[in-house]
C-alpha cells in the first residue's frame, strides 16, 4: 500500500471507520457524551447553583435508571437490528414499526382466543416474515423502489393493525408472553454467563490466531487481539453488574443479545451475509459473480419482518398491552431508523453492523430518558433527536471514501 | 519480457488457442461486425485496436458471452464450441475484466477475490450452504496465492479494503479475480485508461506475468505506447471488419494509427 501522507481530521476519521473496532468509536463517543452530560454535568451544575441542594443526586447514572434505559431501548434496538440488514443493501424499510404493530396486535388477539403463548409467538413471527417478504418480493422482482413499497406498507399495515384492534388497545395477560420481560436471570447466573461469554471469545480469538500462524497469514497484533477481548469484557461485565445492582439481568435483554448475535453472525460470517455486503457495495459486481441479487433483497426484507415481529412480541411483553400509539402510530419507526444510522450504518449501503444498531438504540433511548428526567418538553426531545441524527449522518458522509461520495 | 523464442507469424503463426471466424453482429440497422476473424494463442498478448465504433467492445462482449452473435464460428484448440452466455464463456476458461472492474469497495481484497465462490468451513452440513460459516482464513490464503502469482508487490495486506487502494492495485485485483477462476483466456478492456505512469507500469507488469504463465491475453487499448510495450501481435479493426494483424516487432505506431483511421489499400505485412 502507498504510505499515507495526508492526515487531515477527515482522513483520520475515514481510517478509523475502516478498522474493525473503529466503527464503534463514533457511536460510543456519542453515548459517552450524552451519559456524561445527563449523568455528571447536570447534577453537578444543579448542586453548585442551587444553595438548598442537600447532596449530589446522580439520577441518570443510577443502576435503576440504567436498567430502565436498557428495557426502554430494547424494542427500538430489535427493530434497528432488522433495519440495519436492509440498510446494508442500500435499501430502507419504513414499515418496520407498523409490521411490529400488526404482529403485536395479532399476538394479543391470538392469546385472547386461547392459543398458547409459545404457539402465538411462533405464528406471529411467521406472520412478520410474510409481511416483510411480501414487500421484499415487490421491491426485488417488480423493481419498485423500497422507499415507495415500504411507505405503502407503513400505511397499509397501520390500517391492518387498526382492523385487528378496533378499540386501539388490548391488555395481554398471557403468562408466557409476560414472562419474557418479567423473568430475571439470577445475579450469579448473569455473572457466570458473562464470564463464559468472555472466556469463549478469548478462546476463539486465540484459536484463530494460532490458525493464522499455522497458515502463514499476517497476525493480529497483541494489542488488537487483547484489546478486542478486553473491550468486550468491559462492556459485558459493566452491563451485567449495573443491572444486578438494581435487580438482575432481564431475560428480555439476554434474548435481544442472542437475536443480535445470530443476525450479526449471519451478516458477517456466512456467504449469505457476504452477499448482502457485496450487493450493498456494488450490486452490478455481485450480479456478475453470479449472486442472485433479487433473492438476496427479498430475503433481507423477510429478515426485517421477522425482527419486527420479535420487536412486537418484546413490546407487548414489556408493556403488558398492545396499543396503536406504542407501535405503528408512535415515534418507534423513526427512532429505530435513527438508531441504525446513529450506530454508523451507512444509508448508502455496504457499511455497518447490527451491534452498532444496539448502541445507536441506547443513544436514542438515553437522549429521551435524560430529557425526560430534566423535565424537557416533547418538543425539546424531538429537536434534540433530530440534531443527533443529523450529526450521525454527517459523520457517515464525511467518513465515506473520497471516490464514492458522488454515488 | 518473455524469453520465449521469437514468434512466427503468417502461415507459421503460433497455433491459436481461441479462434473465431466470420463473426457477424447487427444492432437493428447497424451492422456492427461484418464477418470478423480473430485469434489468440497461449503465451501471447494480442492487442485489439481500432477507432471508436470499430467493433472492439462488441467483439469482446461476444467472446465473453455477454452478447450473442448473429453468425460465426468459435474454436478452442481447433474444436468447435458455442458461446451464448457468460456461463458458457467461463466454462471454456474465458474471463473478461471490464473497464469498470466491478469490485466491491466496501470489502477487503480477500473477500473480493473469492466473491461469489466463498469457501465455507467443513462440518456444518446441517446448515444450508448459504448459511455455513465462511472460511475467511482459507480466503486469505487463496488471495495471497493469487496476488503472489501476479507479483503485485505494492499490496501489503489482503485484508485492506479495496476502497483505499490505488487504481493500479484495483486493476491488478480485478485481473487476479479473473485469473483465479480457472481460465486460459483473459480479456482486458482498457486496463490503463485511467491510470498514472507508475500505476500503468504496475498493470503492464501484471499483463506480462499473465503471458509468462501461458495465458492467452486479449488487450484492448488506445494507448500505442502500452500496446507496443506489452503486445506480441496487433489486430486492427475498422468499421466492423478486419484491417490486418501485425506482428508488433515488425510495425510502427504510425502504421497502426493509419490503419485504424484510413484502413489499408493492400494487404502487405498481414500477420494473421
Amino acid at each position: 500500500m502507498q504510505p499515507e501522507v495526508s492526515s487531515s481530521p477527515i482522513d483520520r476519521l475515514r481510517k478509523l471507520r475502516e478498522s474493525s473496532l473503529g466503527s464503534f468509536v463514533p457511536v460510543l463517543l456519542a453515548l459517552a457524551a450524552i451519559w456524561l452530560y445527563f449523568g455528571l454535568a447536570l447534577p453537578l451544575w444543579e448542586y453548585w447553583t442551587d444553595p438548598d441542594a442537600t447532596g449530589l443526586r446522580f439520577i441518570f447514572l443510577s443502576p435503576r435508571n440504567i436498567y430502565n434505559l436498557f428495557m426502554q431501548s430494547a424494542v427500538i434496538a430489535t427493530l434497528a437490528v432488522g433495519i440495519t440488514v436492509v440498510l446494508l443493501l442500500g435499501e430502507i424499510d419504513l414499515s418496520a414499526a407498523a409490521t411490529a404493530g400488526v404482529c403485536a396486535a395479532l399476538l394479543g388477539v391470538l392469546v385472547l382466543a386461547g392459543v398458547p403463548g409459545w404457539a402465538a409467538c411462533l405464528l406471529v413471527m411467521a406472520a412478520g416474515v410474510v409481511l416483510g417478504l411480501a414487500q421484499g418480493l415487490l421491491i426485488a422482482y417488480v423493481g419498485i423502489p423500497s422507499f415507495v413499497v415500504t411507505l405503502a406498507g407503513l400505511l397499509g399495515y397501520q390500517g391492518l393493525m387498526q382492523k385487528i384492534l378496533p378499540t386501539g388497545n388490548l391488555n395481554i395477560g398471557d403468562p408466557f408472553v409476560r414472562a419474557i420481560a418479567r423473568i430475571l436471570i439470577p445475579d450469579i447466573w448473569g455473572l457466570l454467563l458473562a464470564g463464559l461469554l468472555v472466556l469463549a471469545m478469548a478462546a476463539l480469538a486465540l484459536r484463530r490466531q494460532a490458525e493464522r500462524k499455522a497458515r502463514g497469514l499476517e497476525l493480529e497484533t497483541a494489542t488488537t487481539l487483547w484489546g478486542q477481548v478486553a473491550f468486550f469484557a468491559i462492556i459485558v461485565f459493566t452491563a451485567v453488574l449495573t443491572m444486578n445492582a438494581y435487580r438482575s439481568v432481564p431475560l428480555l435483554i439476554v434474548l435481544l443479545a442472542g437475536v443480535t448475535a445470530i443476525i450479526g453472525w449471519v451478516t458477517t460470517s456466512t456467504p449469505f451475509g457476504r452477499s448482502i455486503f457485496a450487493v450493498g457495495g456494488n450490486a452490478e459486481s455481485a450480479r456478475r459473480v453470479g449472486m442472485d441479487v433479487k433473492r438476496i433483497r427479498a430475503v433481507a426484507f423477510g429478515i426485517v419482518g421477522l425482527l419486527a415481529a420479535i420487536g412486537g412480541i418484546f413490546g407487548a411483553s414489556r408493556y403488558g398491552s398492545v396499543s396503536y400509539t406504542a407501535f405503528a402510530g408512535g415515534s418507534l419507526l423513526l427512532e429505530s431508523i435513527g438508531a441504525a444510522v446513529i450506530g454508523g450504518t451507512s444509508l448508502f449501503g455496504g457499511r455497518g453492523s447490527v451491534w452498532n444498531a444496539i448502541l445507536g438504540a441506547l443513544v436514542i433511548g438515553s437522549l429521551g430518558n435524560g430529557l425526560d428526567l430534566t423535565g424537557a418538553s416533547a418538543a425539546d426531545k424531538l429537536m434534540f433527536s433530530g440534531a443527533i441524527l443529523l450529526l450521525a449522518v454527517a459523520i457517515d458522509a464525511l467518513s465515506r471514501p473520497a471516490g464514492t461520495s458522488a454515488r | 519480457m518473455s524469453s520465449k523464442e521469437l514468434k512466427k507469424v503468417g502461415p507459421e503463426a503460433p497455433p491459436p488457442h481461441l479462434r473465431v471466424t466470420g463473426i457477424q453482429k447487427r444492432f437493428g440497422g447497424v451492422h456492427a461486425l461484418k464477418g470478423v476473424d480473430f485469434e489468440v494463442a497461449r503465451g501471447e498478448v494480442m492487442a485489439l485496436v481500432g477507432d471508436n465504433g470499430a467493433g472492439k467492445s462488441t467483439l469482446m462482449k461476444i467472446l465473453a458471452g455477454a452478447l450473442v452473435c448473429d453468425g460465426g464460428d468459435f474454436f478452442i484448440d481447433d474444436s468447435p464450441v458455442a458461446i451464448n452466455t457468460p456461463h458458457d464463456a467461463a466454462a471454456l476458461g474465458i474471463q473478461i475484466v471490464y473497464q469498470d472492474l466491478a469490485l466491491c469497495e466496501n470489502l477487503d481484497v480477500a473477500a473480493n477475490l473469492s466473491l461469489g465462490a466463498e469457501p465455507v468451513k467443513s462440518g456444518w452440513r446441517f446448515l444450508p450452504k448459504l448459511l455455513r460459516p465462511l472460511d475467511d482464513l482459507e480466503m486469505e490464503v487463496r488471495a495471497k496465492a493469487a496476488i503472489d502469482r501476479l507479483r503485485v508487490r505494492t499490496l501489503n495486506s489482503v485484508r485492506a479494503k479495496v476502497g483505499g487502494l490505488s487504481g493500479g492495485q484495483r486493476q491488478a485485483i480485478a485481473i487476479a479475480r479473473a485469473v483465479g477462476a480457472e481460465c486460459s483466456v483473459v480479456m482486458l478492456d482498457e486496463p490503463t485508461a485511467a491510470l498514472g505512469v507508475a500505476q500503468t507500469r504496475q498493470v503492464l507488469d501484471v499483463v506480462k506475468r499473465l503471458r509468462d504463465t501461458d495465458h492467452a491475453v486479449v488487450y484492448i487499448s488506445h494507448n500505442m505506447r502500452d500496446i507496443f510495450e506489452v503486445s506480441d501481435r496487433i489486430c486492427v479493426l475498422r468499421h466492423g471488419a478486419n484491417v490486418a494483424t501485425w506482428k508488433t516487432s515488425e510495425t510502427t505506431a504510425d502504421e497502426i494509427v493509419v490503419a485504424m483511421t484510413a484502413g489499408l489499400d493492400n494487404g502487405t505485412n498481414n500477420a494473421a
